[in-house]
């Protein structure tokens, strides 16, 4: 989230689109609804009338995966209709900023825009990859970006975004999407109206955006459209992604994925021999004084780094070595780790604190690269699907291998710690109850894996022992032999925020050596300081632990609460504040203001930087801190699939054709399809044996795969199994009744199901023809069914539960960007059991 | 002790259960083996281990919108409670607390349970087969006679339960229904003679739940002294009525064109 939960309340324009916040986030209908009391209004866009639909004012169905026609046509509409916020399109994005000029739009270029390297099918473009030469700013010798203010240029954003999202008018919008030209108009003009420079408009999504081949895009045509409303840095604003995890906002700022480091540090490349080659490769360069580049600093958080990793001991030319690097152009992501294991190409796995036998995309697939190993490690509460695999459905364990072991762990009521929810603030967690039998805190699995492996590189020498020899291990009370006996959570904490190394002077104030850094504006490329995720810098400091303060007063007015524990960055609570007031440092928002300039300082929440407003010349700075440039990007060149969002059709999808252009599905994905797998990782688009429309979701009383909840009577109770959602039409014509058990299937699994007939899906008619949609919950999973064997020893469920893992008919196809798979739309049939 | 009421607002839940699960937390209620049955709804019904629950409701309405109600069915915590009726051989089975609530304590074990049963006209009370004891919502008396609120109303995050002293809530009552426009209204009428209220934003035609209400008393009858034998006879006669009145109204069996 760029603002926070209680935010919600600030705005008048509320869209729930690629979520379902009622049901899936349901403490933040407590701040929708108290926005709704002050006048607010919520639209819901959603394939089906959801929960929040039914609280929402303006509702409008749209078939899965047409998300980027639909704000294509809201892009289109702001624009026609002059209803953007001008100055702040002008003054705070890169509206103005001129493209080169053979830059190319998909609309004159086969669907593609221009520097497109791929093979031509019938579909259009696979397996390509853009030459993104012609996606650069125009720049004049001394490298400053040409502009042109008045927004005329035909080589600017401004007039390009113009063109591009001139296609997406109301009919071909309404014959991609579903949704009725009327009821898109309602949607368009209702938050349309967030533009006015007093209002807010914030946009709530989550998976119902991420899990497509075009994921990355439907945010950014989302971020298009705040931007041109001027809804980013002000109260009520932003553009907020739901987290489905207590703390996944927390693991992914700590580096959990294979491409970043802590703080969003990226991962080193094969090839970036030096430190300094892997600095300069990833420290933007701006020639405009006026912007902040804060990722100029990038050396210094690097630095910090490698020192709380190594410590002083060793040089930073050397820790740097030390890392792991990626090889270019390899991705290590979920889908593509599971196709390698799925070819025998490693042989151990650490499955810990997850469930992939039913979290992953085509799990029947997941499940056969299972039995291709020589072991797997399995953290976590619970058995599941994952630990059992060799005595799930279909398997024979008298042919399978894999040595498996269970290490049980501590649930978070267990253990002491911090999670960093959504809004991006860090709270601490004490520890209700002791953890069970022998289970233990993560960490404390950690600590002993690594003092064995240490252990065995000592004994044992081995290959590269320097990484793992050297690596410091300051986490916690360590016995007579310098081992750690135990991690301290607050020590980890304090890693975390960075200590000084050396003694210091910062703006006349003494700084001894060995104490807290009090922020990131202190940390030094030059090895004096170190700190294990620069973002995070401030949160634990000789203050104290700030992440556990309990204050409940919001001096601001519009619930920023500064004291009640701490958010990154340095406390702030909402991002890019600096673009909620005007050239003079006056908000925009007069009513709900988040920052404001006053007697040369800024008031209300931790400004953007404390330079002066922008009409102060030299020493000011633009809004959008961590863009190179310091403009909001309506114009994105960084992306691998294209600078301006463009509507392509999934990879299953009911159409023939893609209605907008020749290019059918995206034309930069990674094909698993296509691949030497080919034969696990079907495909059936436009397939009349898979006629449906399907798409997953949650409910409220499950949480991921059900490991956690399918154990808890009372939930099991509310939410006992599988089920399909289809319409009362769809359910008349195949002759199904409510609560029969009928098959899903798709061209890579089938399950079991009960049909839940609904009136709250009606079907769609998609360019002249009935299209229906059907949708089925993720939770589910055999090891709690009652079909099952359970052998003596295997705990049983109080109250069971009943199908197997909505993943069974996903497809794995990847976004993009992300590689997060599409398991937001595909194609099945829904059938009666025999 | 002034009378304590729950209250109700359908416009506010949205159906999340948390205050099922509460209920059966702080009362520590068993959980059911239940079956997606093609609705969300789940247990089918009220039982001895479940006290509070919310019926799933929707309807496509004539112009095309969609009409889904949660309606939290549970005890009515009558001022003048008419199970009390079944417990006429033994008074002190079904006490009327200081705090408004209807309590059926440990003597309802020798309590015929029909009697009881179908004194209610709300379909409310339930027969725990494991302590012999007929159960039933206690308006979680254990606690709001020590300041807290009911487990139920603590754990519903959108102001849709709510609890406080009589007056004060008859006045929010009141005042909600006004906000929600012409149609919102009250259940049970009149709101003064029970401790749990429904603010229901439409129509109670919506809600078949909310159109159980008391037939005139008969139990007067068995006030005329009349042999003992005779006026159990009356009495679970009239019993049976309440609860076939009960049956017609009940909307597990009268579904119409309403699926869940
Ligand atoms: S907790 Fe509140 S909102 Fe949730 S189901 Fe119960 S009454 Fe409704
Ligand atoms: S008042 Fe107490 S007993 Fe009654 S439904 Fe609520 S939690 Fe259950």
């Amino acid at each position: 989230m760029t603002n926070h939960w209680i935010d919600i309340r600030n705005s008048d324009y509320i869209l729930a689109m690629g979520s379902n916040p009622v049901k899936n986030h349901p403490i933040s209908f407590k701040w929708i609804m108290k926005a709704i009391e002050k006048g607010a209004t919520l639209i819901s866009v959603d394939p089906r009338y959801t929960r929040t639909s039914r609280k929402a004012q303006v509702y409008a169905p749209l078939r899965s995966g047409s998300d980027i026609a639909f704000l294509g046509g809201m892009i289109h509409y702001l624009l026609e209709n002059k209803l953007y916020f001008e100055t702040y399109v002008r003054e705070y994005t890169n509206a103005s900023f001129l493209i080169h000029p053979d830059f190319m739009l998909p609309g004159d270029n086969q669907g593609v825009f221009s520097g497109l390297k791929g093979t031509e099918t019938t579909e259009g473009f696979i397996d390509g990859k853009y030459d993104k030469a012609t996606w650069a700013y125009q720049r004049d010798d001394k490298g400053n970006i040409l502009k042109d203010k008045t927004l005329q240029d035909p080589h600017c954003v401004f007039q390009l975004l113009k063109k591009h999202f001139s296609r997406y008018n109301l009919e071909i919008v309404s014959s991609i999407t579903g949704t009725p030209p009327d009821k898109l108009l309602a949607v368009y003009a209702t938050y349309a109206k967030s533009g006015a420079p007093d209002k807010s408009g914030t946009v709530l999504y989550a998976m119902g955006w991420t899990q497509h081949t075009v994921g990355t895009q439907n945010i950014r045509a989302m971020s298009i459209i705040q931007l041109l409303l001027g809804n980013m840095g002000v109260a009520g604003g932003g553009v907020n992604a739901l987290r489905g995890e207590s703390n996944v906002q927390g693991s992914t700022d700590h580096g959990l994925l294979f491409h970043i480091l802590p703080g969003y540090l990226k991962t080193p490349k094969a090839g970036q021999e030096t430190f300094a080659a892997y600095n300069t490769a990833n420290t933007p360069q701006s020639a405009d004084p006026l912007s902040a580049n804060w990722w100029r600093n990038y050396p210094k958080y690097s630095a910090s780094l490698l020192r709380e990793f190594y410590g002083q001991e060793v040089a930073l030319e050397e820790a740097y070595r030390y890392l792991p690097k990626i090889d270019a152009g390899v991705d290590y992501s979920w889908l593509t780790i599971f196709d390698l294991l799925y070819q025998e190409k490693f042989k151990g796995f650490f499955a810990w604190g997850q469930n992939p036998a039913c979290s992953g995309a085509n799990c029947n697939k997941g499940r056969q690269a299972l039995t291709k190993l020589d072991w797997l490690v399995n953290v976590n509460l619970f058995d599941n699907e994952t630990a059992s695999f060799w005595r799930g459905p279909g398997m024979d364990p008298k042919q399978i291998k894999t040595e498996v072991f269970m290490l049980p762990c501590a649930a978070s009521y267990e253990k002491e710690g911090s999670l960093s929810n959504s809004g991006r603030w860090m709270q601490w967690r004490y520890k209700a109850v002791d953890p069970p039998g022998k289970a233990l805190p993560d960490a404390d699995i950690v600590n002993a894996l690594f003092q064995r492996i240490r252990a065995l590189y000592k004994a044992k020498k081995g290959v590269f022992a320097e990484p793992i020899l050297k690596l410091r291990w300051e986490y916690g009370p360590k016995d007579a032999a310098g081992k750690v006996t135990h991690i301290d959570p607050h020590r980890v904490a304090k890693e975390i925020n960075g200590y000084f190394l050396e003694d210091k002077v910062i703006n006349g104030k003494l700084y001894n050596r060995g104490t807290l850094v009090p922020g990131f504006t202190s940390l030094a490329d030059d090895g004096s300081t170190s700190c294990g995720n620069w973002l995070y810098c401030n949160s634990y400091t000789q203050e104290g632990n700030m992440s556990a303060r309990k204050n409940k007063d919001d001096p601001s007015g519009i619930g920023l609460y500064p004291g009640w524990a701490w958010s990154w960055p340095m406390n702030r609570r909402i991002l890019y504040n600096r673009a909620s007031v005007d050239l003079d440092g006056k908000p925009w928002q007069p009513e709900k203001p988040v920052i404001e300039w006053h007697l040369n300082v800024w008031k209300g929440d931790v400004a953007d930087g404390g330079w002066p407003p922008l009409a102060s010349g030299e020493k000011s700075r633009y809004p959008f801190i961590t863009q190179t440039e310091g403009h909001g990007h309506i114009f994105g060149p960084g992306l691998a699939d294209g600078p301006f969002p463009e509507h392509y059709e999934p990879l299953e999808s009911p159409m023939e054709k893609n209605l907008l252009s020749a290019q059918f599905i995206s034309p930069v994905l990674k094909r698993f399809d296509r691949s030497t797998t080919s034969d696990v990782n079907l495909r059936a688009s436009h397939d009349p044996r898979y006629p449906l429309v399907c798409t997953t979701y949650r409910v409220t009383e499950h949480w991921q795969t059900g490991v956690m909840t399918r154990w808890q009577p009372w939930l099991a109770e509310l939410e006992p199994g599988m089920f399909v959602e289809i319409s009362s039409e769809l359910a008349a014509e195949k002759g199904i009744k409510t609560g029969e058990i009928v098959i899903v299937k798709s061209a890579r699994g089938q399950l079991e199901a009960v049909a839940m007939v609904t009136v709250r899906w009606a079907p769609f008619t998609i360019a002249g023809k009935t299209i229906h949609q059907v949708g089925i919950p993720y939770h589910y999973g055999w090891v709690t069914t009652a079909e099952r064997k359970y052998a003596a020893n295997d705990k049983k469920p109080q109250v069971f539960t009943f199908g197997d893992s909505a993943n069974i008919v996903t497809p794995n196809i990847g976004d993009a960007n992300t590689m997060i798979p599409e398991s937001k739309v595909f194609m099945v049939d829904v059938v009666k059991k025999a | 002790m002034e009378h304590m009421t729950l209250c109700i607002d359908i416009s506010k839940c949205t159906a999340c259960r948390a205050c099922q699960v509460a209920c059966k937390n702080w009362n520590q209620l068993k959980a059911e083996q239940t079956q997606n049955r093609g609705t969300h709804e789940n247990p089918p019904d009220l039982s001895a281990n479940t006290w509070n629950r919310i019926v799933f409701m929707e309807t496509r309405l004539a112009d095309g919108k969609i009409d889904w109600a949660f309606f939290n069915d549970r005890c009515r915590h009558c001022e003048d409670p008419r199970c009390m009726e079944g417990a006429e051989s033994l008074p002190e089975a079904i006490v009327r607390d200081d705090s408004g609530a209807v309590i059926f304590t440990e003597k309802t074990r020798e309590l015929d349970f029909d009697d009881v049963a179908s004194s209610c006209p709300y379909g409310i009370p339930r027969k725990d087969d494991v302590s012999g004891r007929i159960v039933k919502c206690t308006l979680c008396v254990d606690r709001i006679t020590h300041g807290l609120k009911p487990a139920c109303v603590q754990a519903c995050s959108t102001g849709s339960l709510n609890f406080g002293p009589r007056k004060e809530m008859l006045r929010f009552v009141e005042a909600r229904v006004k906000a929600l426009g012409a149609e919102a209204n009250v259940y049970p009428d009149p709101m003064e003679d029970y401790n749990t209220l429904w603010i229901l934003p439409l129509n109670s035609k919506h809600y078949p739940l909310a159109q159980a209400m008391p037939i005139p008393r008969r139990h007067r009858m068995a006030k005329t002294r009349m042999p003992m034998a005779v006026g159990v006879a009356a009495l679970a006669a009239a019993g049976l009525m309440h609860f076939r009145e009960r049956g017609l109204h009940d909307p597990h069996r009268k579904q119409g064109e309403t699926n869940r």
